[in-house]
């Protein structure tokens, strides 16, 4: 048998050699084999795994809230067409007929919308953050608005823990939010929601006995005066956008992925 | 667990959008570890999470009845993860550890006697090690983090990575070599 090759050794480390007990053999018989795996295995052996930053028993909790406003409900997609068509069959002629009217009337009236010239853009509306629900959207600016008035304000009741508690529920949707923004191109919009996010970062991972002295430094530090006008225009653009949007019969319930 | 999961999962799809939050909760955890190893980063895992169990749910019609929930979503965790991480410019995810701050990104190594010079040596090898991971691509160090770390087969890391078992294991080797030769160094100091 020839030397083995380095592929050979990894393979073998690794535990998924075809020929491990050949492999045993030559590595008894060959000192210049052996000496080479040896320190193969000592390298490899020193590469310990990379330990995640340890999260708490309520992240799993933590992720379902961020993400469940934006899935669906799986209720529409139970019955087949088939199975939807053959349910008709139970219908009588009449409601048979009063159905495929509404139909019609129904698909006119899309037809319709679909004919209307596109509206024009603002710079609050580009036209590509359809995706994102503007009524949770408006939420989540209006949530943020609060929490930054109370730093701003500094309630020295207010516990820091429940301070840290609530930067960290906002962020997790803030994420998402702006990945949501920079997939459908909204720069801008992106940019100031990535200022909010450093914010939310900062002071979620204040200590929790951190005071409201160190908060009120935090929030001079980050100019959160100049971010809280900031959200206040964006909350004011999605509510117009919501108030354009209003008659649309549809209304997207997601965000990009 | 299994049947347990199943039943979850019909729960979802009839209705029950509660349902998947069990989901959610019981992988969470498992989910952030793979994606902070192959990030390398705090928020980027937390987003690679997010994505991952989104797109979990909008994909769940499709997921078979015979495949296991966890693997399923494991999968599509790494390639949401990997994904990210090939957006990123190499420099970018992970950060040269020079100061005793960084902790977060430090590889942990084992260190019996704790003495001022065992601990620089220590931080030393840390600092090589994230740096000769932060060179490989993608692609090798997903391979690597999958084989290495998460102690997957080469026919996982090919199923998961859907590439062919040859490219996954020719990845983990270039990964294998070029760590080698980053960490060649330590060989002389341990």
């Amino acid at each position: 048998m020839n030397h083995l090759t380095e592929e050979q050794l990894i393979e073998h480390y690794y535990g998924e050699s075809a020929k491990s007990m050949r492999i045993e053999h030559h590595l008894r018989e060959c000192n210049r084999c052996a000496e080479t795996y040896a320190t193969l295995r000592s390298d490899l052996d020193a590469i310990a795994p990379i330990m995640a930053p340890a999260r708490d028993a309520g992240h799993g909790e933590q992720v379902w809230r961020s993400i469940r406003n934006f899935v669906p409900v799986y209720e529409q997609k139970q019955q087949g067409l088939w199975q939807r068509f053959g349910s008709l069959r139970g219908l009588n002629v009449a409601t048979a007929c009063v159905f495929l009217i509404a139909v019609a009337f129904f698909a006119g009236r899309q037809w319709d919308i679909y004919q209307r010239p596109p509206q024009i853009q603002t710079a609050a509306n580009n036209g590509t953050r359809q995706p994102i629900v503007l009524v949770v959207l408006g939420d989540h600016l209006g949530r943020s608005e609060r929490f930054l008035v109370a730093l701003r304000h500094g309630d020295p009741g207010e516990s820091t823990a429940l301070v840290k508690a609530e930067a960290q529920d906002l962020l997790s949707a803030n994420r998402l939010y702006r990945e949501s923004a920079i997939k459908s191109g909204d720069r801008a919009f992106a940019a100031a929601l990535d200022r909010l996010e450093r914010v939310l970062v900062e002071i979620a991972n204040e200590p929790d006995d951190a005071s409201a002295a160190r908060l009120a430094e935090l929030q001079k530090e980050l100019n959160t005066d100049g971010l809280l006008f900031e959200v206040r225009v964006l909350r004011s653009h999605v509510q117009d956008e919501q108030e354009e949007q209003q008659p649309a019969a549809v209304r997207t319930l997601g965000v990009l992925i | 667990m299994e049947e347990n999961e199943h039943s979850i999962i019909r729960a979802v799809l009839s209705g029950d959008k509660e349902a998947y939050g069990t989901l959610v909760l019981r992988y969470s955890h498992a989910i952030f570890r793979v994606a902070f190893r192959i990030t390398g980063d705090e928020a980027d895992a937390e987003d690679v999470v997010q994505e991952a169990f989104l797109l979990g749910y909008r994909k769940l019609e499709s997921f078979e009845s015979r495949a296991k929930f966890s693997t399923w979503i494991y999968r599509i965790a790494v390639n949401c993860a990997l994904n990210l991480k090939n957006k990123r410019k190499p420099d970018a995810a992970y950060q040269i550890v020079d100061d005793a701050e960084a902790t977060q990104h430090q590889l942990q190594v084992a260190d019996t006697a704790a003495s001022p010079e065992r601990l620089l040596l220590s931080r030393e090898i840390e600092a090589l090690q994230v740096r000769a991971m932060q060179e490989l691509t993608a692609i090798e160090r997903t391979a690597f983090v999958l084989r290495h770390m998460e102690a997957r087969t080469t026919a996982e890391i090919a199923a998961t990575l859907q590439i062919a078992p040859n490219a996954a294991k020719q990845a983990v080797f270039r990964a294998v070599q070029k760590l080698r030769r980053s960490l060649a160094p330590l060989r002389v100091n341990a």
